[in-house]
């Protein structure tokens, strides 16, 4: 019996223990899926907690078909789609031409400077609605009808909110490298 | 245009896979309870199966020395026992025991990236998992207050964000001691001596209905004894710990009703080893003082003597009166071996405690005070040399640090087997202690 299993094991007869050792070897990279999710740092805690949760009371019900963490990574993006589902009246998109235009367009050398913080942060900073759309997309690879029935929107407007995300994306991206390339050159 | 939007889906894509980010030290705490509060009604299942194991040991003793008693012929029950020595195993790694490495990981350029991620995402890591328990290697960033990212960053050209406190290259003091606290503390800290001690109110209950075992038991009255020693106990896994060590007690009960005299050698003309004999709940105790004279107030039949007051007149001898109480006095070497399952795992731990002590006589003897010094009488014949009690009790453990413990136990022990073998009644003792002391984890 392979290690995950019998962690596995451990936690559904209760061992606090394993279920520990689950939650150390996971949090992280599941943590950095709750910030991609949410624009505050109580928020990504909050999803995380009742994402493990979750986690811990359906663990009976993984197969052990495919990838643990893959598995895993699903529960953790449907708490944070519930999330948004209850606050989704709450958010409003800002104006796209309210956002700062960038210093020049990125090319693909400016993604290569990018580090995975920088672009977490970018992500981050995009409206909530569009954050859900282009991380439902782009990262997660759901189509727009897919979206469409998990946050309640048609597939136009997943599509119209996914293609602003990208050009704000673009353009926070030619900002931030427009900085970086200034404080290179001194 | 279209190629360059699938660009920017695929740098975040590849960009933030398998990147890691250290939780908050607090939200594990948070699952933990919500998990624990879930659990609890398990926890009662368990302690309940736990309490009816040990009642089970306890009968199952308890028959097992009444077979023994039976098949030997004198008043001592010799116990030949041989404890094994559990074996412990843990598999379990040391979460910690591996340095947690950070490292920031570049985004690759785009034109090496290519679509075969999805496959890389979804054959993430079991094995990888597996392999090691540790925290991220790669990608992993902890939040605390400075970044070396706000260094170079310009506030004026880009929007404020509200987690500019994010990332960092260093893991903070703070969250490598919460993972300390947290995960190796188990693992370090499975041994535990605690120094234990308790005064101790005996009883007894009494299977014999006889006019003259009710009448002798009436007359004694327990005392407040006490209970000391070392216990080394080790921790089998979060919840079970098994316990042992070395106690010393002492038991005691008053004879009341036995009138004592000195100055009795004079008179004394009798070869035998002894002049008198009481009998009490614990087996009768014979004289092997032979300056002493006894009569009893009332029945005399609780006294065993050529020498009765139809006979020998101690006032008309003018012997000296000492008392008119005795007080018969056992000293046990115990040794336990108790199981310790864990009921509430906080800062003030709970625990039930059960088990078996097995006793070994050390003294024996039965004495009067006289101007606050003891003046010996005789001993208690027919005592066993080792007796059996089972314990039950619950225990409660203050944590003051991570090594030091304040211990409260409040115990109640039944001896299986009596004291002696011969009185011809069964009286069984027991005793309530609290036990209380500091324990030390190592």
């Amino acid at each position: 019996m392979s290690e995950i299993k019998e962690i596995i094991k451990g936690c559904l007869a209760g061992n606090r223990k394993d279920q520990e050792l689950l939650y150390r070897r996971h949090s992280a990279k599941l943590y950095a899926v709750c910030l991609q999710y949410s624009g505050n740092n109580e928020e990504a805690r909050d999803i995380l907690q009742e994402g493990f949760i979750k986690i811990f009371e359906n663990l009976g019900n993984y197969k052990h078909e495919g990838s643990f963490e893959g598995w895993m990574r699903r529960i953790t993006v449907n708490t944070a789609l519930e999330k948004f589902r209850s606050r989704n009246s709450l958010y409003r998109v800002d104006d796209i031409d309210q956002m700062p235009e960038p210093d020049a367009e990125p090319d693909n050398q400016d993604y290569a400077g990018l580090e995975a913080a920088d672009l977490l942060e970018i992500i981050r900073e995009l409206p909530p609605k569009y954050r859900m759309v282009f991380n439902l997309y782009a990262i997660e690879g759901y189509s727009h009808k897919e979206i469409s029935e998990m946050i309640n929107i048609s597939e136009g407007t997943s599509k119209s909110n996914l293609s602003r995300a990208r050009v704000i994306l673009q353009r926070r991206v030619g900002s931030f490298t427009g900085i970086k390339k200034r404080i290179a050159n001194g | 245009m279209d190629e360059r939007r699938a660009n920017i889906d695929l740098a975040f894509r590849n960009g933030l896979k398998d990147y890691e980010v250290l939780p908050p030290p607090d939200a594990w705490m948070n699952i933990d309870s919500r998990i624990a509060r879930k659990d609890k009604p398990a926890y009662f299942l368990r302690a309940a199966a736990f309490l009816a194991i040990a009642m089970t040991m306890s009968v199952l003793a308890y028959r097992w020395i009444g077979k023994t008693s039976s098949m030997l012929d004198n008043s001592v029950m010799a116990l030949s026992e041989e404890s094994s020595a559990p074996v412990f195993s843990d598999n379990l790694i040391n979460p910690v025991s591996r340095q947690v490495r950070i490292a920031r990981s570049e985004v690759k350029p785009i034109d090496k990236i290519t679509e075969n991620s999805e496959a890389d995402a979804s054959s993430t890591s079991d094995e990888r998992v597996s392999s090691v328990f540790t925290l991220p290697q790669s990608n992993l960033h902890i939040p605390i207050k400075t970044s070396t990212f706000n260094i170079i960053r310009n506030k004026a050209a880009i929007p404020e964000i509200p987690n500019n406190d994010l990332f960092v290259d260093d893991i903070s003091q703070e969250y490598q001691d919460y993972l300390v606290d947290n995960t190796v503390s188990d693992n370090n800290h499975r041994w535990s001596i605690t120094a234990l001690a308790t005064p101790t109110y005996y009883g007894k209950i009494n299977s014999a209905s006889d006019a003259l075992s009710q009448q002798i038991k009436a007359s004694e009255q327990a005392v407040v004894s006490y209970t000391g020693g070392v216990a080394l106990s080790y921790k089998v896994n979060k919840r079970f710990s098994i316990q042992s060590g070395l106690f010393y007690s002492s038991v005691g009960q008053d004879l009341e009703g036995i009138n004592s005299f000195a100055g009795f050698q004079k008179y004394d003309n009798t070869k035998g080893d002894h002049n008198f004999e009481v009998l009490t709940t614990n087996g009768t105790v014979y004289t092997n003082n032979a300056d002493v004279f006894l009569f009893a107030d009332g029945n005399s039949d609780r006294i065993v003597t050529n020498y009765n007051k139809d006979v020998f007149d101690p006032q008309k001898a003018s012997l000296d009166y000492i008392n008119n109480t005795m007080r018969q006095n056992f000293s046990y070497l115990e040794l336990p071996v108790f199981l310790r399952y864990k009921v509430v795992d906080r800062t003030v731990d709970f625990n039930l405690i059960g088990g078996l002590s097995y006793n070994l006589l050390l003294d024996n003897s039965v004495y009067t005070v006289v101007d606050g010094s003891k003046y010996m009488i005789g001993t208690t014949a027919g005592l066993n040399m080792f007796s059996i009690s089972s314990s039950i009790g619950m225990g409660m453990e203050y944590k003051f640090s991570e090594k030091l413990a304040l211990n409260l136990e409040p115990t109640f022990r039944y001896y299986l087997n009596s004291f002696n073998s011969v009185s011809g009644s069964q009286f069984h003792p027991y005793s309530f202690g609290i036990f209380s002391g500091i324990s030390y984890k190592f």
